[in-house]
């Protein structure tokens, strides 16, 4: 085990590599002056000289991604050349929020998710089963902010239980939480029921039956427990798509998270906010995987044959 | 003596373990470990021996399509080691190969025809306009009516689908065909009948057979001469007779004693051998088999016995026991 | 001994077991009789196909979707098993009767370990806390002959050998003295020495416990070596049922006598293997009469058209020879002329 994460541990290395190039790239490939974009069409020449020495786009490329990653080490992502702030700054405070809008709504897809798709594994062709699957079609073809709207014109504007943006309150976590959690919770729920459904036939869930466990240990310990190995790999991917999904839940909430500053900061070319913005999402997003190989490991102890 | 149609010098397989950080390969299963034997025209070499012991691997080995770790494999007298892939694929045609589950080695979505069509198409052997004249003549000769050639492979029984494997095989006029398990899948009716095919194909048609299989019955009833391999090594080797009827190796004796017999009012000494059979990540020192042996002692713990015959046994059979001669004696006196 | 009046531990009246499937009715199990008592073995033997797996599970009312139990009656020690609710008969399994599978790979859950799986049947039915129960567990592995029984009981199943692991499936089965096991092929999966080690561990505990066996197997040799008694399925039906003894010296059913003569055998030379000709039947179209007749090198009209039942030959026996029952027109009084069988040598 240990050398399984010694080893996954070292696979990243090359990966963050790859992902910090793309970063690096983004401000290279912008289509003509990077300075000129930035600053404006109405910049002077020495504003843009100013422009270029700052971000030391004077120097070969290489030193210039050598600079790049040595400050990334040391947690410095550059300024924002709208306000002069450190990137790190602006955009810690929306990260968190955007981190905990999308573990809200993969609460709510988990529960959700696993809850229908067991039961609907456990009904196989009956009514519950294809009311639950068709239920999931549909959470699955709505799209994000459609739902959101409904949810504000029913549970804020008809009914007024509910405030219809900010962030903070429980009030306010639920609405944008579902909005979230639907599409990943269908995508959960077929997921489960398929692996469920091979799960059920198995020779050991017999063996389970045999020796008089009762139906109901049958399908949470036995069936569920080997059932969950691929849906784990499933929730990590649907956590990922929540961080950089957010944008349009944040935007429909009015919540100030880290989807709606990449949108501001793309509208306003400020391109190291948006850099950083991507580094830390990738970032996040590599760690996640990370996670869900070693909960697959855990769960999984067959692997372990090699 | 004849000169072999087939033979295996020391031939060795081994299949690496990957592991650790980088994973680099970390040990080697020793799944052939220096085996030779020869194949005789005409007659059936059978390969016996427990799940993992190395018989698939040996067969696979052969044909090269598993590339043999070490040793050499001569058919008609030539090195199979040093052929290129083309030259290779040519002498494939004189050796085929029948697996045990039929129904994995046939594509579905091909009809029985095409299948044999295509068996002969790769090796060029007959050309098109004689080939389906030569699919009704097969068909025949495994016991199948011609007309079933325009069937799938799901439209028949288990058995019906290694007769098409025979087929398949036989279709390219092959000298040796090694069997892997060929019956092993089938159920005891189908099985005698597929028995019986083979034998009688064996004769009209002069075939070699390698026959792998982990069932004594079988092997009894189909061979010539029989090999018993233990964690990848032989342990002996004997014409039939001799083999079944005066077993020297500790371990074809448990082996041969195991097996129930159909007959309720024949009760025997039964060998009941301890333990399981050890990894071939790391066999055991010296003789293989010394871990379950009864009548193992320190020598066999530190030197591994040679393939060997002694005074009383025919000059075919070998043995690789440091103590052939004292477990006779033991026989002896215990049967007095 | 067990005398004649003696309830039998199970007694399986007129079993049916149907599967629906899109085609039509599968009748895998189409009226099959037999009972065992205490401290006996029963071997059902019979080709792939025949209905032998089908009917252990109906004993264990584990047939599943689209499967059902439909007819017959099911007894343990004289309570009707099919009477009882879902609840009741939780209770009874892998207590009062247990089942071995044929495959020990996958009849095991990969993500717990031998130990809590069999401490799990412990704690349902003896009502122990998790140590003793767990304790229990390395007693059960012990007595299964598993060495370093508290070691392995902390291990996976991946990490044991076939022939551990049915040991740990035959420990899981036991752990409660059941009255009835069940043994579906418990070593058709294992090589013939670790064969050889389960039969002998099984009959071993057998003597200790007194439990009534039920084993199944399509291998003959198996049942001469393990069944008091035997019954041979074929397609879905018994067509021959006798004591061990009396099967092998003489059996009556043309199928059981084909059976016989179709085994390679190691210990004896056979020139060449009789063959049954053509396959099983399949459900889609079975024959109305006797389901053996397309296969039969004895059937006439009369097999063709009428479905022979299950019964004490009278007619085509000698006199004074114990045989015992089989479902074929040749042993009654309707066929007329001498038995055609005979003669047939089997290789005893
Ligand atoms: N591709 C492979 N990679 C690694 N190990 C292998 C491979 N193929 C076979 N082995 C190992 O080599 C050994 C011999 O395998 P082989 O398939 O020859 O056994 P066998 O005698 O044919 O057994 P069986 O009766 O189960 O078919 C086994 O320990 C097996 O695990
Ligand atoms: N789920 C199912 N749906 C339809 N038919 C089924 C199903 N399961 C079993 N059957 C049918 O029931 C019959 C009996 O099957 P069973 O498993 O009892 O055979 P068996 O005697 O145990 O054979 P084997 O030796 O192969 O284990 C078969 O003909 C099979 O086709
Ligand atoms: S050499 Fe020794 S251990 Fe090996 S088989 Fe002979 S007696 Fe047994
Ligand atoms: S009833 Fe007729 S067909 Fe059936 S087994 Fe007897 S002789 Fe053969
Ligand atoms: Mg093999
Ligand atoms: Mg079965």
């Amino acid at each position: 085990m240990h050398i399984f994460i010694l080893r996954r541990l070292l696979q990243l290395i090359p990966v963050l590599f790859g992902v910090t190039l793309v970063a690096f790239l983004i401000i290279q490939l912008v289509p003509g002056d990077v300075a000129q974009v930035m600053a404006g069409e109405a910049a002077s020449e020495a504003q843009l000289e100013q422009m270029r020495e700052n971000l030391g786009l004077n120097d070969p490329l290489v030193v210039q991604y050598g600079r790049f990653l040595g400050d990334l080490i040391m947690f410095d992502l550059g300024e924002s050349v709208r306000t002069g702030q450190p990137v790190m700054d602006i955009i810690a405070p929306r990260f968190i929020i955007t981190v905990e809008l999308a573990l809200w709504g993969m609460v709510v897809a988990v529960s959700v998710g696993l809850f229908f798709g067991i039961l609907s594994a456990t009904y196989r062709n009956t009514i519950r089963d294809y009311g639950t699957m068709t239920l999931a079609v549909v959470g699955l073809s709505m799209p994000n902010f459609w739902l959101g709207l409904l949810l504000i014109y029913w549970f804020s504007i008809q009914l007024g239980v509910l405030p219809t943006s900010g962030w903070g309150t429980w009030q306010q976590v639920i609405m944008p939480a579902i909005t979230m959690g639907t599409a990943g919770a269908a995508v959960i729920a077929r997921m489960t029921r398929s692996s469920m459904l091979e799960v059920i036939d198995q020779d050991y869930v017999r063996t389970a039956r045999a020796k008089g466990v009762s139906e109901r240990f049958v399908v949470y310990k036995h069936a569920f427990r080997n059932a969950l190995i691929p849906v784990v790999t499933v929730i990590g991917l649907q956590f990922g798509y929540f961080l950089s999904g957010a944008v349009l839940t944040e935007n429909v909430f009015a919540i100030n998270g880290l989807g709606r500053l990449v949108v501001d900061a793309i509208s306003q070319r400020d391109f190291p906010v948006v850099q950083g913005a991507v580094i830390v999402l990738a970032i996040t997003f590599v760690f996640v995987n990370f996670l869900v190989d070693i909960a697959y490991r855990v769960l999984n102890k067959r692997i372990d044959l090699n | 003596m004849t000169t072999p149609l087939f033979e295996a010098k020391n031939l060795q397989k081994y299949f690496p373990v990957k592991g650790g950080i980088l994973n680099r390969t970390q040990a080697q299963v020793k799944a052939v470990d220096d085996v030779s034997f020869a194949i005789n025209p005409g007659e059936t070499l059978s390969i016996v021996g427990e799940s993992g012991c190395g018989k698939s691997t040996t067969g696979r080995a052969i044909l090269r399509l598993d590339d043999p770790t070490d040793g050499e494999i001569l058919f008609e007298g030539q090195n199979l080691m040093e052929l290129s892939k083309s030259d290779l694929r040519q002498k494939r045609k004189e050796m085929q190969i029948i697996f045990q589950d039929p129904y994995a080695s046939l594509n579905p979505r091909q009809k029985v025809k095409q299948i044999l069509d295509e068996a002969m198409a790769i090796q060029g052997v007959v050309p098109k306009a004689k080939r389906p004249e030569r699919i009704r003549e097969l068909m025949e000769v495994v016991g199948l009516r011609p007309e079933q050639a325009e069937r799938y492979p799901f439209q028949f029984s288990g058995g019906q689908r290694q007769r098409i494997g025979i087929a398949r095989a036989l279709s390219v006029d092959p000298k040796l065909i090694v069997c892997d398990e060929a019956v092993s899948a089938l159920d005891v009716s189908t099985q005698a009948q597929v028995l019986n095919l083979l034998k009688k194909l064996q004769k009209d048609l002069d075939l070699t057979y390698l026959f792998i299989s982990h069932d004594l019955g079988v092997v009894r009833h189909i061979s010539d001469r029989v090999i018993v391999m233990y964690l990848g090594k032989i342990v002996e080797i004997a014409d039939k007779r001799d083999l079944f009827d005066s077993p020297r190796h500790p371990y074809t004796r448990a082996l041969l004693s195991a097996i129930p017999i159909p007959d309720p009012s024949k009760t025997r000494e039964r060998i009941v051998l301890q333990g399981d059979v050890p990894s071939p990540m790391n066999p055991p020192s010296g003789c293989r088999f010394h871990t379950r042996c009864p009548f193992a002692t320190d020598i066999c713990k530190a030197e591994e016995p040679e393939l060997r015959s002694t005074t009383f046994m025919n000059e075919t059979h070998k043995a690789a026991c440091h103590h052939i001669e004292k477990i006779a004696e033991t026989e002896k006196t215990s049967i007095v | 001994m067990a005398s004649n009046e003696q309830t039998p531990v199970l007694e399986v009246k007129g079993l049916q077991t149907s599967f629906f499937t899109p085609d039509g009715e599968v009748k895998a199990v189409d009226g099959v009789d037999f009972s065992v008592n205490s401290n006996e073995t029963l071997g059902i033997v019979g080709e792939s196909g025949s209905g032998k797996s089908i009917t252990s599970l109906s004993v264990m009312r584990l047939i599943q979707h689209p499967g059902k139990i439909v007819g017959g009656t099911i007894e343990l020690s004289g309570e009707d098993l099919l009477k009882k609710s879902k609840q009741q008969f939780a209770k009874y399994r892998g207590n009062r009767l247990s089942m071995i599978f044929q495959e020990p790979m996958t009849s095991l859950n990969p993500v717990f370990t031998v130990g809590s799986q069999i401490a799990e049947a412990v704690r349902i039915h003896k009502k122990l806390d998790k140590k003793a129960a767990w304790q229990e567990a390395v007693n059960m592995l012990k007595l299964v002959g598993i060495p370093a029984p508290e070691d392995r009981a902390k291990r996976y199943p991946h990490e044991l050998s076939g022939g551990m692991r049915q040991r740990v499936m035959i420990a899981i089965a036991l752990s409660c003295d059941p009255e009835l096991l069940i043994a579906d092929e418990p070593t058709t999966a294992l090589d013939v020495t670790i064969q050889a080690q389960i039969l002998e561990l099984i009959k071993e505990l057998q003597e200790k416990s007194g439990m009534a066996v039920l084993m199944i197997t399509h291998d003959l040799g198996v049942i001469a070596e393990t069944a008091d008694k035997v019954v041979v399925m074929y397609a879905g039906e018994v067509v021959e049922q006798a004591d061990v003894k009396t099967l092998f010296k003489r059996p009556l059913h043309p199928y059981t006598q084909g059976l016989m003569n179709a085994i390679p055998r190691h210990d004896i030379d056979l020139d060449e293997l009789e063959m049954i000709p053509g396959t099983v039947p399949t459900p889609q179209n079975m024959p109305s009469g006797c389901r053996f007749a397309e296969r039969c090198p004895y059937a006439r009209d009369l097999c063709v058209e009428k479905h022979p039942e299950l019964a004490t030959p009278s007619n085509n026996v000698d006199e004074g020879i114990t045989t015992g029952q089989t479902r074929c027109w040749i042993y009654t009084d309707e066929w007329d002329g001498p038995n055609p069988t005979k003669g047939v040598a089997t290789n005893q």
